[in-house]
């Protein structure tokens, strides 16, 4: 895909996430037993062939450093092109923050306006989805239009909280700047292609605070707006409800997210764990298992992470626990996310309760647990109980 | 360490012994402990112990190995300066040609160290599961300014005549080194690994290859004629986990060793990991009705059914209804609702068809054709077989490589042998999968 570069915005605070967010970017949460959010789109690239990509980061990007190094499990550690991770920076004439994703993006365009470079596919860093991007970009380019936006069709009965897009054939016709449940018709997910004759035209006028309001703006006055329909899966986890319930469909015998395809692998950074290890008197169902997860209790729909630990006689249902949590023996857990390198004592009893419903996941009703806090045994913690992250753990890296 | 040791790793070996799991791929290659491949345990160990510049002689079926080791990458071995080498036979203007031995093949790419610093030479086998920082047996060679150091296990007596076994006085200096010997004179065995000076090995290569009689090998020719012109030969003792897993039955053992309570050798340590290729491959699966229990199971695998005391490798699927027992299952088997598979190596891509019972046990009539190695109950199945509905299957019985339902006739008896018919010549390195059955390789979780 030459002449494109894709750019993700990850400089969102992720306030929807909680505690999982207050020590990473969001597109540095961990997802799936293994992954972090941002290797969907990473990935995506990857497999479509965009080789020159360029992550915006401004809030806690430690770990998101840390998880896309020089790129190379994307195959994106290149002499030419490759991957960039753009953070704020100062110079002699200005110091100051970007002031959302549109005002990041055009204070960078200078950085992409390099040589080659005819358009911009701009996303968001946080999204589930398998998507060929080159399907996109030929899609635009057909079009003739100087931008173009991603769409999606709501399934009836399942109403989406998102921005409402109404299309005429391939036109969109009025872009919502806000989100609002949604219950049929599209909704646009935040995926663009931008020319760049175009972005350098409106770099020069004051930039509205989101990409959406400007995208809006643009369409209002008459610019002509190409839409891109994307018919396959998507989920924007910005909340704990839809992490939760984007997380537990994995567990579905039928999930609709492929993470086997071996035609469009899911990559990731850092797993090198020997192989998951079930103990004499494990009992797992419906449940994903990392490598390098240990099992000697009992495990019921869930998502263990690599170097979990359930210690014998622990039960853990409804939950989701990040990189080397450790269940004590005996303990219980009902509906709990458990951030990474949490202990958990022995006979702790967090999130007691009947079944929690994936599908309708209430997030009041979740315990959210932040990274490497300490519960003692036989601690209780009431259903929707949070613990923050460990004050060690926010200097440190998620 | 940097420019001081370089490491050539001897992978070319045939491997007879493990029959059919090296019939189609060089033993290094073979896969082992539910995501590796034997030579991972060796080149971790160079690259943990600082070593990043390697060289790998091949000979035999390269193919999975090269494929294996691509550029090096996931052992941070693909380097601009140094870095992993394949090594193959090739042909030259002078006297090269396929490998006489292992002597022969360090001699013929000596060529390939002329502009390396390196004053000590690490030979490497990769043959064997073991964790070694190879730096204090480094110190040890350069502190006694020994001409060739040889790092030395303790292993049974009964198991003596198998290995080069090594007699030391109390400085660890080679008194007498003898090959596979009818009596041995200590249990201290050669592992396969040596550090040569420089110097010294290429005079000793040098001699080697001037003598038509010799079989070109370092435990056969080059240590013995060392020792007999008096140089300064020293013995390492290595006291932890070193596993030669060259026969059938080392190879269940070492396998299966690592699910007891406490695995004599530990993959999860952060400070020494075992890099692989990376496979990219999601979390295990595992379904309503699954029943796991005292088992490795590695990504990507899925499992609706149960498995007791077995070691499962990536795509492997295990259905409904279906039973995996003391058994090894590489990477993208499958076993059909209502399969049972026991006491078994089942290679990678095989399907155990519908209701189909693959059940070794112990002991029994030996194999026919390989009864050496296949006497002590398991089965082994080929790569790529393709097992009919409802058919069982005896101990020590052997179904070869990519055989179809078709080649069946009736079910497999104790010691029998299922032969693929196509497997001639050269159309035994290809194999005929049967036509549109199924994906070459079953890793997904949608696939019908």
């Amino acid at each position: 895909m030459r002449g494109t570069m894709a750019v993700f915005l990850a400089g969102g605070r992720g306030e929807g996430l909680g505690v999982l967010t207050e020590h990473r970017a969001p597109a540095a949460v961990p997802f799936g037993g293994k992954y972090r959010l941002v290797d969907f789109s990473l990935s995506n690239c990857h497999h479509s062939e965009i080789l020159q990509v360029a992550l915006l980061t401004q809030h806690a990007p430690t770990s998101l450093n840390e998880h896309v190094g020089a790129g190379r499990s994307w195959d994106l550690d290149r002499a030419q092109g490759g991957v960039r991770i753009l953070q704020p920076f100062a110079s002699r004439v200005r110091a100051r923050w970007t002031e959302g994703p549109a005002d990041a993006l055009l204070r960078s365009l200078n950085e992409f306006d390099e040589a080659g470079i005819e358009r911009l596919l701009v996303g968001s860093a946080e999204h589930v989805y398998l998507l060929d991007y080159s399907d996109l970009v030929a899609s635009h380019q057909a079009s003739g239009c100087p931008l173009t936006v991603t769409v999606l069709a709501v399934t009836p009965g399942r109403p989406r909280r998102a921005r409402r897009v109404e299309i005429e054939g391939e036109r969109v016709v009025r872009l919502a700047s806000t989100k609002e449940s949604v219950d049929r018709g599209h909704v646009a997910i935040g995926l663009f292609v931008f020319e760049m004759d175009f972005l350098r035209a409106a770099a020069a006028d004051a930039a509205p605070r989101t990409l959406f309001e400007w995208v809006a703006a643009a369409a209002g006055a008459g610019v002509p707006v190409h839409a891109f329909e994307h018919d396959g899966y998507w989920e924007d986890p910005d909340d704990l409800a839809t992490y939760y319930r984007t997380s537990m469909s994995l567990l579905a015998p039928n999930s609709p997210l492929s993470l086997a395809d071996p035609l469009w692998t899911v990559e990731t950074h850092g797993e090198e764990r020997p192989p998951a290890r079930f103990l004499p008197g494990s009992r797992v169902r419906e449940s994903l298992v990392a490598g390098g997860a240990m099992v000697a209790g009992e495990v019921e729909r869930s998502i263990l992470f690599g170097g979990v630990i359930v210690e014998p006689g622990a039960r853990v249902r409804d939950s989701i626990l990040f990189q080397d949590v450790r269940v004590g023996a005996g303990a219980r857990l009902d509906g709990v996310i458990a951030d990474k390198q949490v202990q958990i004592g022995d006979g702790a009893v967090l999130g007691e309760g009947p079944p929690i419903a994936a599908a309708s996941a209430d997030v009041s009703a979740l315990c959210v647990i932040g990274k490497e806090a300490r519960l003692p045994a036989g601690h209780r913690l009431k259903r929707g109980g949070v613990v923050p992250v460990a004050p060690r753990a926010l200097a440190g890296i998620g | 360490m940097s420019g001081q040791a370089f490491a050539f790793l001897l992978a070319g070996g045939v491997g007879t012994r493990l029959c059919l799991l090296s019939e189609k791929r060089a033993k290094p290659a073979v896969p082992f402990g539910g995501k590796y491949r034997i030579i991972d345990f060796t080149l971790s160990n160079c690259v943990n112990s600082g070593i990043f510049d390697v060289g790998i002689l091949t000979q035999y079926r390269p193919t999975s190995l090269n494929q294996h080791i691509g550029s090096g990458r996931a052992w941070d071995l693909d380097r601009s300066r140094g870095g992993v080498r394949l090594l193959a036979p090739y042909r030259g203007s002078q006297e090269n040609d396929w490998y006489r031995g292992t002597a022969d093949a360090v001699y013929q790419n000596m060529v390939h160290i002329r502009n390396r610093r390196a004053e000590d030479l690490l030979i490497l086998s990769g043959d064997h599961i073991y964790k070694m920082d190879y730096n204090p047996m480094l110190e040890f060679h350069r502190d006694r300014r020994a001409a060739v150091t040889i790092a030395a296990t303790v292993v049974p007596v009964e198991d003596t005549n198998q290995y080069g076994i090594l007699e030391l006085d109390s400085r660890g200096r080679v008194l007498s080194f003898i090959e596979k010997p009818k009596e041995a004179r200590s249990q201290l065995a050669s592992m396969g690994v040596y550090v040569f000076r420089r110097d010294v090995l290429w005079q000793a290569l040098e001699e080697d290859a001037a003598v038509e009689s010799s079989n070109h090998d370092f435990g056969r020719d080059v240590i013995p004629r060392l020792l007999a012109k008096g140089a300064d030969v020293y013995g390492f003792p290595f006291p932890q986990y070193w596993q030669d897993v060259g026969t059938i039955d080392a190879f269940y053992a070492a396998n299966l060793d690592l699910l007891s309570d406490r695995p004599t050798i530990d993959f999860s340590d952060a400070d020494w990991v075992i890099h692989t290729a990376i496979l990219d491959l999601p979390a295990v699966r595992l379904g309503q009705d699954a029943a796991v229990e005292r088992s490795l199971v590695a990504n990507g695998a899925r499992v609706e059914g149960r498995v007791v005391r077995s070691v499962i490798f990536p795509g492997v699927v295990v259905e409904k209804n279906a039973e995996v027992v003391d058994s090894i299952l590489m990477n993208d088997t499958r076993v059909l609702p209502g399969g049972r598979v026991e006491r078994a190596i089942l290679d990678k891509q095989v399907w155990v068809g519908q209701g189909a019972r693959v059940e070794g046990g112990i002991g029994g009539r030996p194999n026919t054709v390989c009864a050496e190695h296949l006497h002590g109950g398991l089965v082994l199945v080929g790569k790529g077989a393709t097992l009919p509905e409802g058919v069982r299957v005896g101990p020590n019985a052997r179904v070869d490589p990519d055989v179809v339902p078709e080649d069946f006739d009736g079910d497999v008896g104790p010691g029998e042998v299922v032969w693929n018919p196509r497997a001639t010549g050269a159309a035994q390195s290809h194999g005929h999968p049967p036509a549109g059955a199924r994906p070459a390789r079953i890793s997904s979780g949608r696939e019908p």
